[in-house]
């Protein structure tokens, strides 16, 4: 494996008792898009969220670029960028003036449009975020996170709750910026995505990873062991029929 | 440091500039404060120049109480109300609050004894929760009757009080009332609107995008504290203007007293909104907490004449009392930010602690 940027060991959690992460270890390399997937509650959100320092680890350690994320976590939030699951951004505000807020709390300057213009769009700098559709939002937030141009960026799953043009416009984006040798980590429910975008995935269940390796891997090793699926070879399936009937041009409002 | 302040402006101006396009925010800091300016100046114009409603029930035909009735009419502290005529009427009128007092003349009003002066006694009723108004009026009365007395007879009464109204220095009431009007829109911009904001923003997760930077919680402290500042130096500005326009204020202090003296009060009241609102989970905990901590500090401003030594003593520690106090020697008297050493030290002492509190009890979510 190439040098690794992210190193986790024994990572562990609990809430009231309750182990949500059971020390787990693993390496992110630098440039490679790492997925983590799973069943809800498995652990993945926790499990980023103490990588990006925003909850406090309760044993294990995480090494970012060198920084030892416990030590020193707002030296962490300066070199990597988030987008949560769960979190929004300021109301009545331009695209352009979000991401000038953001340069200005990483102190670095920035050109808004340049980087609307990674995210395509460009055409939505004066609009406020509220009136953006969802795979809109998504993008912005992707578009913010990058405003301090960080080592690596996490995305929480980044595609739910979008439509297929949506999605697979997203993946484009996602492939574009590996391509600039950022590292991605991101979390998803959707396997054809994992299988898509990720060099290498990761499987939490109960808090523990219970398999790490290539897409490609992962699926000759349950072959290996014997699993066989009812096979009706279909030339297309129904995904492919909406694709083919709504093409694939995104629909903005 | 200076990446630290820089960002802290950053933070401050886009807050800025997201309150302007907020049009219920604008209404409620700046229009509203200007309605509850509107309504208590009218009030107190009145009481400038004030007047009694007043109905008089006439029950005797003597000359000397026709003289009276008709002295009344030329009395500019009383208004007559010609259409009422039965005591029971009047009663009840009084009862709803649209008479301050009833005058009533019996049958035997105005008939002369047997030195040919006339005699009678004027009933002057009153509300019970408003002795002063029973009091001010008697005493209106009895000069009244003095000098219908003097025009039939002739006669002077050799001891005579003259009455006058005391406006001292031509300060108007409304030139008193302004402090506690600045004083308690600062208490609600402050408190309302940071105890309402924070809580807001934590349910809809903009707080928690920012925890995700390496922005630090005193940095949205300070910014959001520089935003309310200047948005209640706004406020405060237009207050004033409007007073001066509209009310013809008198100003007898220096401008910078009265502004460092106000950011200070703002800056303190917008503690205790931040200290709830930093603290609060969602609107549900801080709604209750703020009209907690607020209400008995507006209470303050129309109850405290009321109240019986010891708590006047006690609510002079409030920090409003102080803040209200500052602003009116200021504004009234003519006194400088030295001379108001005990107002600086109450609030000074309130700053602190609210501060240390707020930071300390900060919550991203």
């Amino acid at each position: 494996m190439a040098t690794p940027i992210l190193k986790v060991k024994g990572l562990r959690k609990s809430y009231g008792g309750q182990e949500a992460v059971k020390g787990i270890s693993f390496e992110v390399a630098k440039g490679e898009v790492f997925g983590i997937v799973g069943p809800n509650g498995a652990g993945k959100t926790t499990t980023l969220e103490m990588i990006e320092a925003l909850r406090p680890i309760d044993d294990g350690s995480v090494l970012l670029n060198g920084i030892n994320v416990q030590q020193d976590p707002a030296r962490v939030k300066q070199v990597v960028g988030i987008q949560l699951q769960s979190s929004s951004f300021y109301d009545r505000l331009k695209l352009t003036e979000q991401l000038r807020l953001f340069a200005g709390i990483y102190n670095v300057s920035i050109d808004p449009m340049a980087l609307l213009q990674e995210v395509e769009l460009t055409d939505k700098a004066s609009s406020f975020v509220e009136n953006l559709s969802g795979g809109q939002q998504q993008r912005f937030s992707i578009a913010a996170a990058l405003v301090n141009s960080p080592l690596i960026l996490f995305l929480d799953e980044p595609t739910t709750g979008l439509d297929p043009q949506a999605r697979r416009h997203l993946w484009a984006l996602v492939q574009h910026i590996k391509k600039k040798g950022i590292t991605v980590i991101l979390t998803t429910h959707y396997m054809e995505e994992a299988e898509l975008l990720c060099d290498r995935v990761a499987v939490m269940d109960n808090g523990t990873i219970i398999a790490l390796d290539t897409p490609k891997n992962l699926v000759k090793s349950l072959l290996k062991r014997g699993f066989t699926k009812a096979q009706h070879v279909e030339q297309a399936n129904l995904e492919d029929v909406f694709i083919d009937l709504t093409g694939k041009e995104l629909r903005e409002a | 440091m200076k990446r630290y302040i820089y960002t802290v402006l950053v933070l401050c101006r886009t807050l800025s500039i997201r309150f302007v396009r907020d049009k219920v925010a604008l209404f409620f800091t700046m229009l509203f404060p200007l309605l509850f300016l509107l309504v208590f100046g009218a009030l107190n114009q009145r009481a400038g120049g004030a007047h009694f409603d007043v109905a008089i029930i006439n029950h005797s035909d003597t000359a000397f109480a026709k003289q009276f009735v008709a002295s009344t009419k030329n009395n500019k502290v009383l208004k007559v109300y010609n259409n009422i005529t039965s005591i029971d009427q009047a009663k009840e009128r009084m009862g709803r609050g649209d008479l301050d007092s009833i005058l009533e003349l019996p049958k035997e009003f105005g008939q002369t004894n047997d030195t040919g002066v006339p005699t009678g006694q004027v009933v002057v009723y009153y509300e019970e929760s408003n002795p002063q108004t029973g009091q001010t009026l008697a005493g209106i009365i009895k000069q009244s009757l003095e000098s219908t007395n003097y025009k039939l007879t002739g006669n002077v009464d050799p001891l005579t009080v003259q009455q006058k109204s005391t406006k001292t220095a031509h300060l108007t009431s409304f030139d008193y009332v302004f402090a506690s009007v600045l004083g308690f829109t600062t208490v609600s911009l402050g408190i309302f609107g940071m105890a309402n904001g924070f809580p807001v923003e934590k349910r809809t997760g903009r707080l928690r995008r920012l925890r995700a930077t390496p922005l630090k919680a005193s940095q949205l402290v300070l910014a959001t504290a520089l935003e309310y500042l200047l948005i209640g130096l706004a406020s405060t500005t237009l207050m004033f203007v409007v007073a001066r326009l509209v009310f013809h204020f008198n100003m007898r202090g220096d401008y910078l007293s009265f502004i460092v003296f106000m950011i200070f009060g703002i800056l303190l009241m917008f503690g205790f909104g931040l200290a709830i609102g930093g603290w609060a989970k969602n609107e549900n905990q801080s709604a209750p907490l703020a009209n907690l901590v607020a209400l008995p500090m507006m209470g303050v401003f129309f109850l405290r004449f009321l109240m019986p030594d010891w708590l006047d003593k006690i609510t002079g520690y409030l920090p409003v009392v102080p803040l209200v106090n500052g602003v009116r020697a200021i504004t009234t008297e003519g006194k400088t930010l030295f001379q108001l050493g005990s107002e600086l030290l109450i609030m000074g002492v309130w700053t602190i602690v609210i501060y240390v509190i707020a930071i300390k009890f900060f919550r991203w979510e």
